[in-house]
C-alpha cells in the first residue's frame, strides 16, 4: 500500500498528539506518525519543518537542544499548556467532523 | 501578543535560528538515509520553506533585493545621476507646490486652539458679503450660545503717522482679539478683554513687531509714547511678538481697538450704521460645538435681527462659516485654482515619469543578458518584477530626497525675499515627509511598472509601451507649453498693449469724506474746491470725481442676464471730465452733461452685448425693473477700460453720473504733466487747508499697475520656466527612445540598405511608428489645456484662454522638438556599417 502524504492542519493534530506522552525530536515525530499509522502515512520534511516553526510562533511548542539515544545533538518539541488546549480542542473538532461523516456515509 | 513578540525574536535572531534549523535538517536527513533511499530535495530551498513560517522573508528579500539595486546603480553612476536629477525635478516642482498648498491651507495657525476658529459671511441666495455692519456682529455677539467669542475687524484705508510720507498700515480689532488668539506680547501689554472694551477708554495702539523695529527704530522705551495718527494722539500700549499669527493674514502694522475707531475717524459713523457693511467676523465655536450647529443658531438670530432691523437684513439672509484656523481661509473658488496647479505639476510628473520609463526601458535591453542568467538559475517572473520594481523604488526615493532638498531651499529663498509672516519657516512638517513618500511611490509606479514588466517577461519587441510613453510626454508638455503660451500672451499684453486708460501721470485721491461723516452737501462743497484748487496748480491737465477709482480697494460690480448670458457689468458713477482724465476714447455720442439725470455712458463690449453693433445712442439700456421707472437713455460709448477688473476679458463697464448721494464715496483723478508723485505736498497742503482732519489717501496709478503686470510676470516666468523643464526632458526622453528603437532595429535596417531602399525610405519606416502617438498626443494635449485653462479665464488679461496664437505656436514649437528629437537619432543610426551590421549575431 503505497503511502500518503498529509494535509498540513491533520499534520498539527497529529504533532500535538504524538508529542503528548512526551518530547520528540523532529525526525522521531515523522518516524512515530509513519509507525503509528501501519506505515500508511509520510510526513514529508518539506512539510513537517514549515509545521513545526509555525506551532513554535503559535506557543503550542517549544523546542529545546539534548542529547538523543544515539548520543547525537538534536532539537527536542514538547507541548506546552497552549498546546495542550489546542490539542484539546482540534481533537474534538475533528472526533464532531468525522462523526458526521461517518452518520452520512452509513446512511445516505 | 504572544505571538508577535516570539514573531520579533525570530527576526532579531534570524541568523541563530536559521543555524539552528540546518543542523536540525541535516540531522534528520543522516537519520533519513539510514532507514529509506529517497531523496530529501534541496536543502536549502527546503530550509526557505521552514522559515518563510516566520513571516520575515518579505524583509530579508527586500534587503536583497535593494543591496542588489543599490549595486546596479552603483555600476552606471552615469545613469543612476541622471535619473535622480530628473525625478529630483519632477518630484521637486510637486513638492514645493504642495508645502505652499500645507503652508496656506492645512498647517495650523500658531494661535491657541486654531481648530476652533471660524470666519463668518454673510450670504443670501443672490449675494455675498465678506463684511458686516458692526452692529450685527455686536447682535450675534450679545445672543449667540454656541460662539464662545466674536472678534470684529475692520482694515482700514492707510494713515498718516506724524508728518511721514510714508503711511502707516492700521486694524481696527475688538479687545478680545488678541487674547482669544493666545498671543503675549513683546513688550508692554496686548489689548485688555475688558478695558478696553469701552469706548470711553483712554486710546491705545499695539504695534508689529516690524514697525517697531524699522519705523520706531526698535525705541526700548515705546511703552507710553504718544504717536499721532492722522493727527489724533494714542499711547502705545505694547509691541506684539515678531511671530504672531493674525487671522486671514492681517498685515496691519499698528492695532486700535475697534470701539476708538469713532476717535480716530473723526465723524465716522461706521460703529453705528446698520447700513455700513465694514467689519469681518470671526468667531470662536464653544467647545463641543460643530460648525453646522452655529450656524443654525446663527440664522434664527438673523431672523430676530430681521425683526429688529428690517431694512439692512438681506432677504434669506444667513451666515456661512469657514474654518479659518489656517493660513488663508479657504473658499470655493480658490480650489479651482488649487485643482489647476495640482494639474500642471503632476503633468511634469506624468513627463518625468515618462522619460524615466524611456530610460529603463532603453537599459532594459543591456541588462538581458543578466537578467536572463537569473532566470536562467531559477528565479521566477514574479521574483525578477519585484527586483525591478525595487531598483525603482529606490530611484523614486532618492529623487524624492533630492526634490525635498531642492524645495526647502527653494522655500527659504522665497520666504526671505518676500515678505513673509515672521512664524512661517521653510522646514518642511509631518505632511510635507507624507507627500514626499506617497509622491515617491506613484513615481516609483508610473516609471516603474510598464518597463519591469516588460523587461521580466523578456519580451520588449512590443512597439506599443514605447508609443504610449512617447504619446503621454506630448500630451503633457503639450498642455504645459500651451498654459506657459497663454501666460506670456497675457503678460505681453498687459504690458505692450494699452488697458483702456491712461495711468500714466494719474494720481488717484481718496479723502474718505464718507468715512468722516460727510453729508452729502457738505463733501460736494470739499470736492469742488479741491478741485478748483487743484486745476489752478501748475501741471495739472485734468481733473475729475469719480466713485470707484482705478485699481482701488472695493470694486462694484453686478452679474446679469443679458439675452439668456451671464455678463459681468463694473458700474462707476463719475463726473463729464473722467473720461478725459482717464483717456479713455469716445466711439460714439457725447459725455454727460453736469447734473444730467437718466442717461448713461456703455463701453464698447456692454454696447455689443446688448445691441450686437446696431447704433445705441439714444436707446433705453433695457432692464429688468417695472417700466414705469425711467430707463436710462445711452448717451455715448466710449472704449473698453477695465479699471477694476484688469485680467478679466469678459468685464463690461457702464458709467452714470454721479450725483448729489454719491458725493461723500467720490474720489478725484488727478492727470498731471511728468512725474505726478511731484504733486504730492501740494495734495496735502490743499487737503490740509480744507479739512485738518482729513487725510486723504493718495495712490499713483502707474506704480499700481506695474504692481500689476509684475505679479503676471511672475507667474508667466514660473510657469515658462517649468514649461521648458517639461519639453527639454520630453525631448530628452524621445531621443532616448528613438536612438533605442533604432539600435533595435539596425539589422532590419542594414538589411533595407542592402536591398537598395533609399535612406530616406527607412527614415520613414522607422519613424512611422511613433507619428500616431505623436499626433494622438498632441490633440489630448489641446484638448486638456483647452478645458483645464479655462479656469484661468479671468486671469489672463484680456486674452482668451482658446487664444488660437499661444496653441499654434505651443504645438508649433513642440512638433518641431518632437521632430528634431526623432529624426536626429534615426539618422545617425543610418550611418551604419552594413556589412558589420548584417553579421552582427542577433
Amino acid at each position: 500500500m503505497p503511502t500518503l502524504s498529509m494535509p498540513s492542519g491533520a499534520l498539527i493534530l497529529l504533532i500535538l498528539r504524538v508529542l503528548r506522552s512526551g518530547s520528540l525530536h523532529g525526525y522521531a515525530v515523522a518516524q512515530r506518525i509513519h509507525v503509528l499509522s501501519s506505515e500508511t502515512l509520510q510526513v514529508e520534511e518539506g512539510v513537517l519543518y514549515p509545521t513545526l516553526q509555525k506551532m513554535l510562533l503559535k506557543g503550542w511548542v517549544t523546542a529545546e537542544w539534548g542529547v538523543s539515544e544515539t548520543n547525537r545533538k538534536v532539537r527536542f518539541y514538547s507541548l506546552t499548556t497552549a498546546g495542550r488546549k489546542q490539542l484539546q480542542a482540534q481533537q474534538a473538532d475533528f472526533d464532531r467532523v468525522t462523526e458526521a461523516i461517518q452518520t452520512i456515509l452509513r446512511t445516505a | 501578543m504572544g505571538e508577535l513578540f516570539r514573531r520579533l525574536n525570530y527576526l532579531l535572531h534570524r541568523r541563530d535560528r536559521d543555524r539552528e534549523l540546518e543542523a536540525e535538517m541535516l540531522l534528520h536527513r543522516e537519520m533519513m538515509g539510514s532507514d529509506h533511499k529517497r531523496d530529501f530535495g534541496n536543502i536549502t530551498r527546503l530550509r526557505e520553506d521552514a522559515r518563510e513560517a516566520w513571516g520575515w522573508t518579505w524583509i530579508e528579500r527586500l534587503i536583497q533585493d535593494l543591496s542588489y539595486a543599490a549595486r546596479i546603480l552603483r555600476r552606471s553612476p552615469g545613469f543612476a545621476l541622471t535619473a535622480v536629477l530628473v525625478l529630483s525635478l519632477g518630484i521637486g516642482v510637486n513638492i514645493t507646490a504642495f508645502t505652499l498648498f500645507n503652508m496656506v491651507a492645512l498647517e495650523p495657525l500658531p494661535v491657541r486652539d486654531p481648530a476652533s476658529l471660524i470666519m463668518l459671511q454673510r450670504r443670501s441666495p443672490t449675494r455675498i458679503g465678506g463684511e458686516m455692519p458692526y452692529t450685527h456682529i455686536d447682535f450675534y455677539r450679545q445672543h449667540s450660545h454656541t460662539l464662545s467669542a466674536v472678534m470684529a475687524i475692520m482694515g482700514v484705508p492707510p494713515v498718516t503717522l506724524e508728518t511721514d510720507i510714508q503711511p502707516a498700515h492700521l486694524s481696527f480689532a475688538s479687545a478680545n482679539y488678541f487674547s482669544e488668539l493666545g498671543t503675549h506680547p513683546a513688550l508692554g501689554r496686548l489689548f485688555d478683554p475688558v478695558l478696553d472694551d469701552n469706548s470711553s477708554a483712554p486710546p491705545i495702539a499695539v504695534l508689529s513687531y516690524r514697525f517697531w523695529q524699522q519705523r520706531l527704530n526698535a525705541d526700548p522705551a515705546v511703552v507710553g509714547r504718544v504717536l499721532h495718527l492722522n493727527g489724533k494722539s494714542v499711547t502705545v500700549a505694547g509691541v506684539l511678538p515678531d511671530a504672531f499669527a493674525s487671522l486671514g493674514a492681517d498685515r496691519a502694522e499698528l492695532w486700535v481697538p475697534i470701539l476708538q475707531q469713532p476717535y480716530l475717524i473723526e465723524g465716522s459713523k461706521l460703529l453705528s450704521d446698520p447700513e455700513a457693511d465694514a467689519v469681518r467676523m470671526w468667531a470662536r465655536l464653544a467647545p463641543g460645538t460643530k460648525a453646522k450647529a452655529a450656524e443654525q443658531e446663527l440664522l434664527s438670530l438673523t431672523n430676530q435681527l430681521r425683526l429688529l432691523d428690517p431694512k439692512n437684513v438681506w432677504e434669506n439672509e444667513f451666515l456661512l462659516s469657514f474654518p479659518a484656523g489656517h493660513l488663508q481661509v479657504m473658499q470655493p473658488d480658490m480650489y479651482q485654482v488649487v485643482a489647476m496647479i495640482s494639474v500642471l505639476t503632476l503633468l511634469i510628473l506624468a513627463v518625468t515619469c515618462a522619460n524615466l520609463g524611456g530610460l529603463l526601458l532603453a537599459r532594459g535591453v543591456t541588462r538581458e543578458h543578466e537578467i536572463g542568467i537569473r532566470v536562467a538559475i531559477g528565479a521566477s517572473r514574479q521574483r525578477i518584477l519585484r527586483q525591478l520594481l525595487t531598483e525603482s523604488l529606490l530611484l523614486a526615493s532618492l529623487g524624492s530626497l533630492v526634490g525635498l532638498v531642492l524645495s526647502i531651499a527653494v522655500m527659504r529663498v522665497t520666504l526671505t525675499f518676500t515678505d513673509a509672516p515672521a512664524w512661517l519657516s521653510a522646514t518642511p512638517d509631518w505632511r510635507v515627509f507624507g507627500f514626499s513618500f506617497v509622491i515617491a511611490v506613484l513615481a516609483a509606479v508610473f516609471f516603474g511598472f510598464a518597463p519591469a514588466l516588460q523587461i521580466a517577461r523578456q519580451k520588449h519587441r512590443k512597439p506599443i509601451a514605447r508609443q504610449v510613453l512617447i504619446a503621454a510626454q506630448v500630451t503633457a508638455s503639450c498642455v504645459l507649453l500651451i498654459v506657459a503660451g497663454l501666460l506670456v500672451r497675457a503678460m505681453h499684453h498687459t504690458l505692450y498693449t494699452s488697458p483702456g486708460f491712461g495711468y500714466q501721470s494719474v494720481l488717484s485721491i481718496d479723502p474718505q469724506l464718507a468715512q468722516h461723516g460727510y453729508t452729502p452737501t457738505a463733501a460736494r462743497a470739499y470736492l469742488a474746491q479741491m478741485e478748483s484748487r487743484l486745476r489752478e496748480r501748475p501741471g495739472v491737465l485734468s481733473v475729475a470725481l469719480v466713485k470707484l477709482p482705478p485699481m482701488g480697494h472695493s470694486v462694484a460690480r453686478i452679474g446679469t442676464e443679458i439675452q439668456g448670458k451671464h455678463v459681468n457689468i463694473f458700474p462707476n458713477s463719475v463726473e463729464p471730465a473722467y473720461f478725459q482724465t482717464m483717456n479713455i476714447p469716445f466711439l460714439l455720442g457725447r459725455t454727460f452733461h453736469f447734473g444730467e439725470q437718466h442717461v448713461t455712458i456703455v463701453s464698447e463690449s456692454l454696447a455689443n452685448r446688448i445691441w450686437h453693433g446696431a447704433d445705441p445712442i439714444g436707446k433705453p439700456v433695457p432692464s429688468d425693473e417695472p417700466s414705469s421707472t425711467p430707463r436710462d437713455i445711452v448717451v455715448g460709448v466710449v472704449g473698453n477700460a477695465r479699471v477694476n477688473a484688469l485680467s478679466d476679458s469678459d468685464a463690461t463697464e457702464q458709467y452714470w453720473p454721479a450725483q448729489n448721494d454719491d458725493m461723500p464715496q467720490m474720489s478725484i483723478v488727478l492727470k498731471a504733466v511728468g512725474t505726478a508723485s511731484a504733486m504730492y505736498p501740494a495734495i496735502k497742503s490743499i487737503s490740509q487747508s480744507l479739512d485738518l482732519r482729513v487725510f486723504p489717501e493718495i495712490r499713483p496709478l502707474e506704480s499700481l499697475f506695474q504692481e500689476n503686470v509684475a505679479n503676471v510676470e511672475r507667474i508667466a516666468a514660473a510657469v515658462s520656466l517649468v514649461g521648458l523643464i517639461a519639453v527639454l526632458l520630453a525631448g530628452v526622453g524621445i531621443v532616448g527612445l528613438v536612438a533605442y528603437t533604432a539600435s533595435q532595429r539596425a539589422k532590419e535596417i542594414a538589411i533595407r540598405l542592402a536591398l537598395g531602399a533609399t535612406r530616406r525610405q527607412v527614415l520613414r519606416a522607422i519613424l512611422s511608428q511613433f507619428a500616431w502617438p505623436v499626433a494622438l498626443g498632441l490633440l489630448a494635449g489641446v484638448a486638456i489645456a483647452a478645458t483645464a485653462s479655462s479656469a484661468l479665464r479671468s486671469t489672463l488679461y484680456g486674452i482668451s484662454n482658446l487664444d488660437p496664437a499661444s496653441y499654434a505656436s505651443a504645438t508649433l514649437l513642440l512638433l518641431l522638438i518632437v521632430m528634431i528629437a526623432t529624426v536626429l537619432p534615426a539618422r545617425r543610426s543610418l550611418r551604419l556599417d552594413i556589412a558589420k551590421a548584417l553579421h552582427h549575431d542577433q
